[in-house]
Parts: C-alpha cells; structure tokens; sequence
C-alpha cells in the first residue's frame, strides 16, 4: 500500500498538503518544527489513535474546535481511497471517500508498523508491552482477533471481581466454583484461540527473522507460556481446564486471575542472552527494528502488500551504521517515513529519497541540491 | 442560585435520571412539557402512574404483563414442553416476531456480570425449576430449553451457568446459534461474525 499524500487541518501546528515519494520519504527539521507531527498523522491516519496521546482531542490546534486529517492511499493502481480522520470538540469521525465508516473495516485502509519510543518498551519494558506486540502482529492478520482478546480481557474483568467479592464473603471452594465455572469455561476457549494465534505468529516471525541484520549479533525469539512446564501444551485447552481446576484456591488468595495467556511472554535473546536485562541500548533498539522489520514480511507474506514503516527521531533511537544497513533494506519494499534533524543523513540518501524540510508546522520538498523543487505547502487547501 | 425556577430545575432532574438523558436533553424535554396542553400533560402523567400500577411480571415467567400469568404462559396453543430462556423483555418480542417460535420463555430479567453486581441471585432463576414440574406446566413435561441470551460475555456465562443447573435434571438445552445474518451479502458482514459463521458451519 502506498500513501500518495496527507492534507492536515488543525492538527498540532500543520497545515497543508504533503505528497509522498514512495520510497523512503526522510522528514528533516530543527526540533520543535514539527516534524514527528507530521509522521504523528500519518500513523492517525492509519490508527485513528496517536502513538504521543490518549486523549487526541489533544493533537487539535490550541484554541481550534475542528482538526482534519485526510490522505489518500493507493491499494493498487487503480483503487486510490481517500481516508479521513475528524476530531471535532470530543468527537472524532472517521470516513472512507467521504463516507463514514465503522473501524474495523477502515483499519484495514492503511496498515503502519511504528518505531517509537514508546516502543521500545517491547525490548526494555515488561511482558504487557511484549504481547501487545504479539497481539497487533496477529490482528493484522487476522481482524476478527480482535474480538477475541476483548471478550478475554472481559472475562478476565469479570472473573477478577468474582474473586474478590468470594474472597469478602464466607463463600465456600465449591459455592466459589459454580459461580465462577461460567467464566472459566469462556476462558478455555479464549486462552486457546490466543494461544494458537500468538503461537503460530510467533512461528512465522522466526520464519523471517534478519537474524544478522546488524552484522555479528545474533537474535532468538520464543514464545513464553505461562503453563509451560506445567503439562501438555499440545492439548492446551485441557491444560488450562485442568490448572483453572487445580488454582482456584491460589487464585482466590491472590484475588485475581493467575491461569491463561494475560501471563504469557516473549523471549527475545540477543547473543543468547535476555535482551531486556543484558543487552545494551543500542542491541534493544536493533532488536526491536530486526522484530519490527520481521513483522513486516510477516504482513507482506499474509496479503502480499507492505504496510507503512514509521521510524520516529531516526539518529535519536540508531546509530548511523544500523541506519544504512536498515534503510538499504527496506529500499524495493515498503514505503518509509523517517524524521530525523540531522542534514549529514540527509545528504546521505538525498539520491535515494523524497526529502521534506519542515519548518513551522510547514513541509516542502526538496532536491539535490537542497532547493526547493516544490512547495508542498502550497497546494494546501483549507477544508 | 438555580438555573430554573424550582419545579423547572426539579423535573430537569427527573428526566435526568432516565437513561441516555443528558443535560441538554432534560431541559428540552423540560421545556416542551412547559409548553404542553394541561390534558396532554394529564395523559402523560396518567400513563406513567397506569404502567407502574398494571403491569407486573408474570409470575410463572417473568414477562411484563397485565393479567397474571401471562398471554403466553395461560395460552391453550403453545407447545409447552419448550422453554426459551431471555435476558430481557424486549428479546421476547424480537423471538415473537418471528412467528416461528411456539414455545413458551422465561425472561430473567439481566445477565450475570460480577463487575456490575448482578449475581445468580439476582437473575429470576428460582421459578423456572419449578416450572419443570408437569404438575406445574398443565401436566406437560418440558423436554428442552433454549438458551437465547445475548452473545457476548455476559449472555454467554448466563447460558453456561443455567445450562449447568439444567443438565442434569436431563433435559435437552441448546444455544441460539451465531453467524451469517440472512438476507445480507458476505461483503457487507463484519469480520467477527463471518469468523464465528466459518468456526460454526454445517454439513449439508
Ligand atoms: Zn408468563
């Protein structure tokens, strides 16, 4: 898939249309002109979320009521959608050529993989930020996915409340077990669906791994169960029935859930050993962009399309070796978005590349010789 | 000092308190009564006592009604060896609608969800074991339950909890299936509940 262009109205402090190379596009700016912004809406766009906020009523230009970002995507050559994205006071809406649209079916428009900070935590933070990279890997294969970890996070909502209030009352094991039967046996199911989802991607990422994209460093991912160790993983649905069986008494001193996927982690080694506890921050970020880069062909192997790759503050997160051997890789696959305030990289790909200066929330592109081609800007319309 | 006068501010209040009434709705609705004929308002308030003074729930199936039991309940031509479980009134009449259904239901009147408060206690589950019974049903035995909760997590547990109370008194219980809904073209079903069509398909 290939974004064409942006139009942004009111979001942080752009203005202005941007029409993308379809290549790597390298947004280059002083700080705090508003280059992450603009990659900021791209991945709205795509998301209808922001990868800087929870609230994007936020990202609307102080004191403006209505932001507006549009863009329009080429899935082929001939099928262009034009894609928007309306925040107006609390509300925001969301429309496929002009047409509102339920989110499911817009996610799937345009479909990004995003190196942030915020990222970064899959190498360096907790389990959660590991299986949320599971768990977005395995929607973008398969959307109804999506339904399943919600109704499982339910459950789980629910059987922890049970827990809670059997533990205030004078309940006995059995009175505790009929009442909370209900809800495990929805986890059964649940469990198993996530555990043959993130199981099986886990096995496709290993499949695609660049295990020495960096030169000498070697990367080994596996998929932690919580049960393993505990019985037959193969016959996973008889597992968790028997451990739910065998925990409800821990389960109910605990007050809350200790059996099924919430509990599950990614291994990822480095050199053999634990990248979050032993690797260097410069091996978390290679790791990540190795896990990023593997969740890419895993994407393009399923729909024979590539998504957007984001890569937010470039020389911040990477050293200049690994951005060369990076960008050389993703040369001929997918359409990349850097920012980066460094003018040595620019000069670097200006050959390569569609360059866009920023400055004031405004972007233009520009040439060779570092004069301006074009200004994007320009072509702005108000909407 | 109120916004209103007194009685305005009042019924402000009160139309506040219905569900998905928000501020600026309570005034509109507020407004319009102001503006109302006395014998409009009358109707409306006779309405409103009548509703609470005649309608009860039945008490053989906990349908809102007027007589007790219910039009159901003492029909002569339901088939009353069938009774399909709901969660509330109103998935009633979408069953009955269809025509099809010539069983009796039992309205529970909720579903179970701990986060909510709403436990087996609170669901109106004591009076349908009691209707198993022939000599409770017109000397009919009830040979199955259909279980036509909701399908979602809550409706899901309901079904899975009265199942279990129902089983082993060896009764037939079964679940409303989820899928394709008719008349539509597959382009135009959400990917979740073309997944659970695919996981539930049939021979044919
Ligand atoms: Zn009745």
């Amino acid at each position: 898939m290939l974004l064409e262009w942006i139009e942004v109205h009111n979001f942080r402090n752009l203005s202005g249309r941007v029409s993308w190379g379809n290549g790597l596009n390298i947004i280059y700016g002083d700080n705090g002109q508003g280059k992450t912004n603009w990659l900021e809406a791209i991945y709205t766009l795509a998301t209808t979320k922001s990868f800087r906020t929870q609230k994007l009523q936020e990202a609307v230009r102080f004191g403006e009521d209505l932001g507006v970002i549009r863009g329009r995507v080429a899935r082929s050559e001939e099928v262009h959608r034009d894609l928007q994205v309306t925040l107006q006071g609390n509300t925001k809406t969301i429309s496929i050529n002009g047409k509102r649209e339920a989110v499911a079916r817009y996610l799937r428009q345009l479909n990004t993989v995003a190196f942030t900070a915020d990222e970064l935590e899959v190498v360096r933070g907790g389990p959660d930020a590991r299986r949320k990279f599971l768990d977005r890997g395995v929607v973008s294969l398969h959307h109804a996915y999506v339904q399943t970890l919600a109704d499982y996070n339910r459950v789980i909502k629910q059987k922890n409340r049970l827990l809670q209030d059997a533990a205030d009352s004078e309940m006995s094991l059995d009175e505790v077990e009929r009442i909370i039967s209900p809800w495990n046996e929805q986890l059964i199911g649940l469990s198993a669906e996530i555990h043959r989802g993130r199981t099986d991607y886990v096995e496709r990422l290993k499949d695609v791994l660049e295990r020495r994209l960096f030169e000498r460093e070697d990367i080994t991912i596996r998929y932690v169960s919580s049960l393993e160790g505990k019985g037959d993983l193969g016959d996973y649905e008889a597992l968790v029935a028997e451990r739910l069986k065998l925990r409800l008494q821990a389960e109910l001193s605990a007050g809350y859930s200790l059996i099924g996927p919430h509990r599950d982690d990614l291994e990822i080694l480095f050199d053999g050993r634990d990248i979050r506890a032993f690797g260097s921050s410069g091996q978390q970020r290679s790791a990540l962009i190795i896990l990023d880069l593997a969740a890419i062909s895993v994407y393009y192997s399923w729909h024979n399309e590539y998504p957007l790759f984001l890569i937010d503050d470039v020389d911040a997160e990477l050293d200049r070796k690994r951005i060369r051997y990076l960008l050389e890789y993703l040369e001929g696959r997918t359409q990349t978005f850097i920012t980066t305030s460094k003018e040595s990289l620019v000069e670097e790909f200006m050959g390569r590349s569609n360059v866009f200066r920023v400055s004031d929330g405004m972007s233009e592109e520009i040439g060779p010789e570092m004069d301006l081609i074009q200004s994007a800007a320009k072509g702005a319309e108000s909407i | 000092m109120l916004e209103y006068a007194e009685p305005v501010t009042k019924l402000i209040d009160e139309f506040k308190r219905l569900p998905g009434v928000g501020n600026k709705s309570a005034q509109r609705l507020a407004f319009h009564v102001l503006r109302m004929p006395e014998a409009d308002v009358e109707r409306f308030i006779e309405a409103l006592q009548e509703v609470k003074r005649r309608i009860i729930f039945c008490s053989v199936c906990n349908n809102l009604t007027d007589v007790d039991p219910c039009r159901f309940c003492s029909s002569t031509n339901r088939d009353r060896s069938m009774i399909c479980i709901v969660e509330e009134p109103y998935n009633l009449v979408a069953i009955e609608k269809t025509r099809s259904y010539r069983g009796l239901y039992h309205v529970l009147h909720g579903s179970l969800s701990p986060i909510r408060g709403i436990g087996p206690d609170d669901l109106h589950l004591t009076n349908l074991l009691t209707r198993f019974r022939p000599e409770n049903n017109d000397g009919v035995e009830v040979r199955e339950v259909i279980l036509a909760t909701n399908p979602n997590t809550e409706g899901e547990a309901t079904a899975n909890y009265i199942s279990r109370l129902i089983k082993p008194l060896g009764i037939r219980v079964t679940r409303i299936a989820m899928g394709m809904p008719v008349g539509s073209d597959l382009e135009y079903v959400d990917e979740v509940t073309m997944d659970k069509a695919l996981a539930n398909r049939h021979e044919i």
